[in-house]
């Protein structure tokens, strides 16, 4: 049953693997690098929204502050990866307990609004705090990613830890919507008055999945700073935040896999269309809106309705 | 004869100006039907409301077997076994009909987030254990074919039946059903009074707001009836039916 419900993932990983082995321009190679980062972020994202239905438009700032935590401590105290990233995780989920407890009894719109703003004061102390984080010129010198005495240190390299951590997180994700704590999360999504009357503690269960999902996002933000060796405070703004939840809802909210899905079309659209980078935000609202409009469910779910719809169509035949 | 399980004295609720529930007193015995009754707006929801922790009385205390849980949150109220169906069905439209039953066992299981990303042999039993409850009840309440429909597809008249599921998923000792009868046809209504004997013969007190006077006849062991916020009756359907107010205001009108 488990296995069964973790064989995509793993022939996935498979295909992912050997990928890299097909490929001979390096370019394309960052591009995956990427993606497999954005799908991190979206994953973490997506459990907050699309199954515990609670919105964050301030997700951008964890990613900022993952990629800061261990960019700093790394680059200028020499710290080893290892405690770097545990420090990053432990500051990051402080600061969004923080953040959580102050924003999750709003709803809705309010709630938009309220993590915006938390959003933007991260912004603002990342800009302000010059001596400590370069300020708005951003920090440079992030060495490559050591573990055990192994480093990081190419593309290739990379691509492989990337992806291996989506995997583990993808298995770790699935589990856990698979799960009584899962269920609960979802029935969030519904009714929070129905979910109290079944015994569910919805603002910690809140919170708790608001800092999980944080995490996820500052685990991202690590390991972008770590693969391009910079990190400025713009990887925390708005425009971020609102990239990130466009991705979920392209490739479809409360769906793993649409997560991967839209962070893979949502990086490679500008790639495509690298000309048009000043109608950038017009291009973003504009997938949004049609989207909105005429695939609520997002891609994956679209694509799924249509297998299931062929599928009827060539059995009725047969 | 039987004690008294669950026990409110003086609820008085207001919203804003306006007086919801007026220094109601009554006493539901173990093991019991008791129906709540009354006009529209009479504050019958407004008390399972108050009993459940969705919102605190204004004043006056409830006890669950001598312990006060007015002022509890909605969850440890629950944690303390009750539980309840809604006016308007509050399934969780995004699960399965299954999984809506199986949030049922949540208060009598235990596993957390990290359990469960780890997939733990320990969460792993509990899930089966959760997921053989729940079909059981489940086919208690007659839904066992629909278990893996998404529960948002289900006709209205079954999710009242679904969220009865969930609720004795709960296994809770006192069990509150807001209008379970409202929408289903005569012999539909005949089935739900069955299963509600049902519940009751599991030793479950059955507290029922309904305003289908035959259903509440039939089963009720005691009935409260409600009027502009205040108690107006409390007694057996044949005291009920025999009050004279009661019959003026609610029984007697046209419908
Ligand atoms: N949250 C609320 N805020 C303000 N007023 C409320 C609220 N809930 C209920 N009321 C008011 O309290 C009164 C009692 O409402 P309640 O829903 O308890 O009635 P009811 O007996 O369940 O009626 P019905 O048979 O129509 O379900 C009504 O006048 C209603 O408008
Ligand atoms: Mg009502």
């Amino acid at each position: 049953m488990a296995f069964r419900r973790h064989l995509p993932i793993m022939l996935f990983g498979c295909a992912a693997a050997v990928l890299p082995l097909a490929l001979k321009d390096p370019y394309y190679l960052g591009i995956l690098v990427f993606i497999g980062i954005f799908s991190i972020a979206t994953m973490g994202l997506n459990l907050l929204m699309g199954y515990a239905g609670q919105i964050s438009l301030g997700h951008a700032a964890f990613y900022a502050l993952g990629a800061y935590a261990t960019g700093i401590l790394t680059a200028k105290y020499n710290v080893h990866f290892l405690p770097a990233l545990a420090a990053a995780i432990i500051v990051t989920a402080g600061i969004a307990y923080v953040i959580g407890m102050a924003c999750l009894r709003l709803k809705g719109h309010y709630l938009a609004v309220a993590t915006l703003a938390a959003g933007e004061i991260v912004f603002i102390c990342l800009n302000a705090s010059v001596g400590f984080t370069g300020g708005p010129s951003g920090l440079a010198g992030i060495p490559s990613i050591e573990i055990g005495g192994f480093s990081f240190d190419s593309d290739f390299k990379f691509y492989y830890l990337v992806w291996a951590v989506f995997i583990l997180l993808f298995i770790l994700t699935a589990n856990i919507i698979n799960s009584r704590t899962g269920r609960a999360l979802r029935c969030l999504h519904s009714s929070e008055v129905a979910a109290a009357a079944m015994g569910i503690n919805v603002t910690t269960l809140k919170v708790q999945i608001f800092v999980l999902s944080a995490v996820y996002a500052a685990l991202a933000g690590v390991l972008y700073g770590h693969s391009v060796t910079f990190i400025s405070p713009q990887a925390s703004d708005l425009m971020f935040s609102v990239k990130l939840l466009t991705m979920i809802v392209v490739g479809g909210m409360g769906h793993l896999w649409g997560g991967v899905l839209g962070a893979a079309l949502l990086t490679l659209l500008p790639e495509a269309l690298s000309a048009f980078h000043d109608y950038e935000l017009i291009i973003y609202g504009s997938i949004l809106l049609v989207i909105v409009m005429f695939l609520p469910g997002g891609l994956m779910r679209g694509f799924e309705t249509l297998y299931v719809t062929i599928l009827k169509k060539v059995r009725g035949r047969g | 004869m039987a004690e008294i399980i669950l026990e409110a004295a003086g609820i008085r609720k207001e919203f804003g100006g306006l007086i919801a529930l007026n220094n109601v007193d009554f006493g539901v015995r173990r093991g019991s039907i008791t129906a709540v009754i009354g006009p529209n707006g009479a504050g019958k929801t407004t008390l399972i409301n108050v009993m459940t922790g969705v919102t605190p009385p204004t004043a006056g205390a409830i006890a669950l077997n001598g312990l006060t849980i007015s002022g509890l949150k909605s969850h440890d109220i629950a944690r303390l076994g009750i539980a309840r169906t809604f006016q308007t069905a509050q399934v969780f439209g995004t699960m399965t009909v299954l999984e809506n039953v199986m949030v049922g066992r949540h208060t009598k299981t235990g596993c957390g987030m990290i359990a469960s990303a780890l997939s733990l042999g320990r969460m792993r039993r509990e899930e089966k254990a959760i997921g053989d409850k729940a079909l059981y009840y489940l086919d208690m309440v007659g839904l066992g074919d629909l278990a893996q429909q998404p529960a948002a597809s289900v006709p209205i008249g079954t999710q009242r039946l679904l969220e009865i599921g969930r609720a004795l998923a709960a296994e809770p000792s006192v069990m509150l059903l807001d209008e379970p009868a409202a929408g289903l046809n005569t012999q539909e209504t005949r089935a739900l009074g069955q299963l509600i004997g049902t519940i009751r013969d599991r030793g479950i007190t059955v507290i029922i707001v309904e305003h289908d006077m035959e259903l509440v006849m039939d089963i009720a062991d005691e009935i409260l009836v409600l009027n502009f916020g205040s108690r107006l009756a409390w007694g057996t359907p044949e005291q009920i039916q025999a009050n004279p107010q009661v019959i003026e205001v609610y029984l007697g009108r046209d419908e």
